[in-house]
């Protein structure tokens, strides 16, 4: 079967799924079958469906997996948030019209993500400037100052700025990667590289980490110190970066502790969230209650007690942060796994894309982005089940947020344009190789 | 460069196996004790969303309604403190108790038995309509037991003994169900203990109340008839020890009904030690001694009578010596027993030796109108040959009429009873009655204890049991 065809089929199966999940959530609420859960599930479909005809027309060899997960995790999402707050509901519906343009304009207007390469540092440039904008003009939700409004819109440039700084770092990486491998000097035993090549990487990242701790964004700066030191250590496969990255995580974690008082919550919340029950520890714990109560099969989708009678979510923010709390309760243990496992299936397609490709900053770009991807999903999953301290950032495709899913959308398309332009090199057409040629 | 990819989505991968673990230890492991959390109001909130069934008397009047208010529903109490006890509590705060417990499937929807419409409600994730309980207490015999009771310590439990239906269960004192978790502190703290459901949960020494159980057994066993003479000096030495009579009465010669009329200790130390241990245990075990009475209240609320040793209890096979059996001939010693098992004991004799299974619940009608549940009387045991209990009904007969039970008398309506007025240690005594009526054709069967009383059985036990009766045999219909 071809790689189209088999993307096809498994959209057909994602589509199924997500029409039991409306017919479901729609049962809950109004506590009957309605054309209308079907008519959601069409219009899903068909948005996913018009995805495919893009990739089908532009990107013919891509990797068949990505698109048909990620169809999966946001019809679950919509469907969770639909059964939590419908309205919200209708404007994710939006906001994912909105991110099948903006799928389609990446693919359409990029065409190949190697000439992505060539605008780095403006890329780069352009994350640094987005997430200093936000800090200028942006208003503070929760301790954090992630927004950006205008125009009755709520804008989260981070999660644009993320992709920015990834794309920067994996052509910056991929041009110096072999002079950042060999040490010249050595201090404390700690290699350390020319700083010609060096000190841009720095500035970078103290810049970006600089302005998370003014934005409070916790969650966002050790994404992106993940992501740096991810790809640092893929570019060069020296452990050591690792390490100095762990010492600077470890020193940047503790300052952070003792300075802003708004981590020094949650990390005290996290160690005993039971003696602050009713005031800091009590969102986290109702996640734990909520999550508890699903046990092994779930109470159902549409049918958990994620409401108060007020229509108040049990747990606040649950849309949004705190989604797969609501999913891990209505899917249970067997659900939430399976959510798990469809976000490590997505990880293990970009990695994977990322090992076939055939050039270094192919390579780079799909893992940092992968990379990103996973752990962005863990300290999510992983806050919101108090495996680690919570760190307020989205479930990619899942939580409510438009900036999440149109983000997550882009990152979607460099993955299938870098597996597309792999799989052409290898064993593509004539023609194919002709067209990736001149579009280079 | 691939290698190190690779290695990176390794650690991914461990990530996620993480993730996957701690989901699990949450959903599995640790479910159950986030669910008991003290700080886990989520189960509170979502008790409050759930419309609980009705639980009605006997004449279908309410006993437990419900409110709704902000979306939320609560119990309303239009009889007040009616068979409180019994009834229980479903408070999201202090758990539930009694038949809010014991029948909360049925009382929330959820009971399998409920039919298919509860099950389509649970898929369609529409809130299961809760059942309505019929109980077979019937109000105004009730009424009359709690009223007699007020002020006092005690129980006291009505039975019909055809049916084993439960007419009245009454324990004081008692508490008003509204509100109940405002007064909670007060009720838990409350020397009175209001919340303890007597009629079932208490154990007493049942005194010379017991001697039916050990006339019975004797009668049976063919080791006496009412006939029988024995000579009484006011003690009976055995084993090295000695039984006495109450109050030091010296009777002479007596037959067994006269000393189970006059309540004479010597004659049933010595009916007992003829009769055995083994005998004796037996019977009571014909009785319901050592088996908790079936009735629809958690099993933790329904007491097992028997021989205790402190709270232990001591298994039928228990040694004893001939004193021992003789004290507990006259229900002293280690005998224990509860309201609820000394009525039955009553009910045994009343419907020709054959004991029902007690039961409380007369129907369930689930949200949709059918029946889902209907009592059916059942057997439970033959405690006595119908000849030993005709007999033991004629003794009975005399104590009201001649004997200690005088003040339990109804005009016009032959009562069968017998007094208890055991000791409990104490300067004070458990007062006891248990009786039955009409005793030519019994249609209810009584048991009344009072706790802590200068009085005797005959003297403070007995007139509650003739008002109750009085008021029980003037109903129209009883279950």
């Amino acid at each position: 079967m071809s790689r189209r065809n088999r993307e096809l089929l498994l959209l057909l199966m994602a589509g199924a799924i997500a029409t039991i999940a409306y017919v479901s959530v729609y049962a809950g609420r109004f506590h009957q079958i309605s054309r209308w859960s079907i008519i959601y599930a069409g219009i899903f479909a068909a948005i996913f469906g018009l995805l495919h005809v893009v990739v089908r027309l532009r990107l013919p060899q891509a990797d068949p997996y990505p698109l048909p997960l990620a169809a999966l995790l946001s019809s679950l999402g919509l469907a969770e948030v639909y059964r939590i707050d419908p309205p919200l509901a209708l404007l994710q519906g939006r906001w994912l019209v909105v991110g099948a343009v903006v799928f389609g304009f990446t693919v359409l207007v990029v065409r190949d993500h190697v000439h992505l390469d060539r605008y780095r540092y403006l890329i780069g440039a352009v994350g640094l400037l987005l997430l200093l904008v936000t800090i200028v003009a942006g208003t503070e939700v929760n301790g954090a100052k992630l927004w950006l409004r205008f125009a009755g819109f709520s804008f989260q440039p981070s999660e644009f700025a993320k992709i920015a700084i990834v794309i920067f770092l994996a052509g910056y990486l991929n041009d110096n990667k072999e002079m950042l491998s060999v040490p010249t000097t050595h201090v404390l035993g700690v290699p350390i590289p020319p700083l010609k090549y060096f000190g841009p990487l720095v500035i970078m990242w103290v810049l970006s980490l600089a302005l998370l701790v003014f934005m409070k964004d916790f969650g966002m700066g050790l994404l992106l110190l993940s992501a740096f030191v991810a790809l640092i250590y893929m570019a060069t496969s020296r452990l050591a970066y690792v390490a100095v990255g762990g010492v600077l995580f470890a020193a940047g974690a503790a300052l952070a502790v003792q300075l802003v008082s708004h981590v020094h919550e949650r990390v005290t919340v996290w160690i005993d969230p039971w003696s602050h029950a009713a005031t800091s520890g009590y969102q986290v714990l109702q996640s734990l209650f909520t999550i508890a109560d699903g046990g092994v099969t779930g109470s159902g989708l549409g049918h958990g007690f994620l409401l108060f009678s007020n229509g108040q979510p049990v747990v606040p923010e649950m849309p949004t942060d705190f989604i797969f709390a609501a999913l891990a309760n209505e899917l249970g243990l067997l659900g939430g796994i399976g959510i798990v496992l469809c976000y490590l299936l997505f990880s293990w397609r970009g990695f994977r894309i990322a090992v076939w490709a055939t050039d270094g900053f192919s390579k780079l770009l799909a893992a940092g982005l992968a990379a990103t991807f996973a752990v962005q999903t863990f300290l999510i999953i992983g806050g919101v089940t108090r495996l680690i301290p919570l760190t307020g950032i989205t479930l990619p495709f899942v939580s409510y947020g438009g900036s999440s899913l149109l983000a997550n959308l882009m990152l979607l398309a460099l993955l299938l344009m870098i597996s597309h332009r792999t799989n052409v090199t290898r064993a593509g057409t004539q023609t194919e190789r002709l067209r990736l040629a001149r579009v280079a | 460069m691939n290698k190190a990819i690779v290695r990176v989505f390794i650690v991914c991968a461990l990530l996620f196996l993480a993730l996957i673990g701690n989901l699990t230890y949450l959903q599995v492991v640790a479910a159950h004790s986030l669910g008991n959390k003290p700080q886990n109001h989520l189960a509170v909130a979502q008790q409050l969303r759930v419309k609980r069934g009705l639980i009605r008397a006997f004449d279908g009047s309410v006993i437990a309604g419900v409110r709704q208010k902000a979306g939320n529903y609560y119990r309303t109490y239009p009889q007040g403190s009616f068979a409180a006890q019994l009834i229980g509590y479903d408070s999201a705060r202090y758990g539930r108790s009694g038949l809010e417990q014991s029948l909360n499937d049925y009382l929330t929807g959820r009971a399998a038995s409920l039919g298919v419409g509860s099950i389509l409600d649970g898929l369609i994730g529409r809130q299961p309509k809760g059942a309505d309980v019929t109980l077979s207490l019937v109000p105004a015999v009730q009424r009359v037991a709690q009223h007699e009771l007020a002020g006092q310590h005690g129980a006291i439990v009505v039975i019909d003994p055809g049916t084993g239906a439960l007419i009245a269960s009454a324990s004081a004192p008692t508490f008003s169900p509204a509100n109940l978790d405002a007064q909670w502190a007060t009720l838990v703290n409350s020397s009175g203990s209001p919340l303890l459901d007597r009629a079932d949960q208490g154990l007493y020494p049942p005194g010379s109340s017991f001697k039916i159980v050990t006339a019975g057994a004797a009668l049976d066993a063919g080791v006496v008839t009412p006939q029988s003479v024995y000579t009484d000096t006011g003690t009976y030495v055995v084993n090295g020890g000695k039984v006495v009579n109450f109050g030091g009465e010296i009777h002479g010669q007596n037959t067994l009904t006269q000393a189970l009329t006059f309540s004479i200790n010597t004659t049933f130390a010595k009916v007992g030690v003829q009769l055995g241990r083994q005998r004796l245990v037996a019977a009571m075990q014909r009785f319901g001694f050592w088996q908790r009475p079936p009735l629809e209240l958690p099993p933790g609320q329904v007491a097992v009578s028997g021989r205790y040793r402190g709270s232990t209890e001591l298994s039928p096979a228990a040694p004893m010596n001939p004193l021992d059996v003789a004290w507990a001939s006259c229900g002293q010693e280690q005998d224990l027993a509860s309201p609820l098992q000394m009525a039955l004991v009553a009910a045994a004799v009343a419907n020709d030796g054959k004991l029902m299974k007690p039961y409380v619940v007369q129907q369930v009608t689930a949200a949709g109108g059918h029946v889902a549940r209907r009592a059916q009387p059942v057997e439970w045991m033959q405690a006595l040959t119908p000849q030993a209990a005709a007999q033991l009904n004629q003794m009975m007969q005399q104590v009201v009429q001649v004997g200690t039970g005088t003040a339990a008398a109804l005009s016009g309506i032959r009562v069968a009873g017998k007094t208890g007025t055991a000791e409990t240690g104490r300067p004070t005594n458990q007062a006891w009655f248990i009786a039955f009526a009409p005793a030519d054709a019994p249609r209810v069967a009584v048991a009344v204890t009072i706790e802590n009383t200068p009085g005797t059985g005959g003297e403070v036990a007995a007139p509650l049991a003739a008002a109750v009766l009085r008021t029980a045999l003037a109903q129209s219909s009883l279950p």
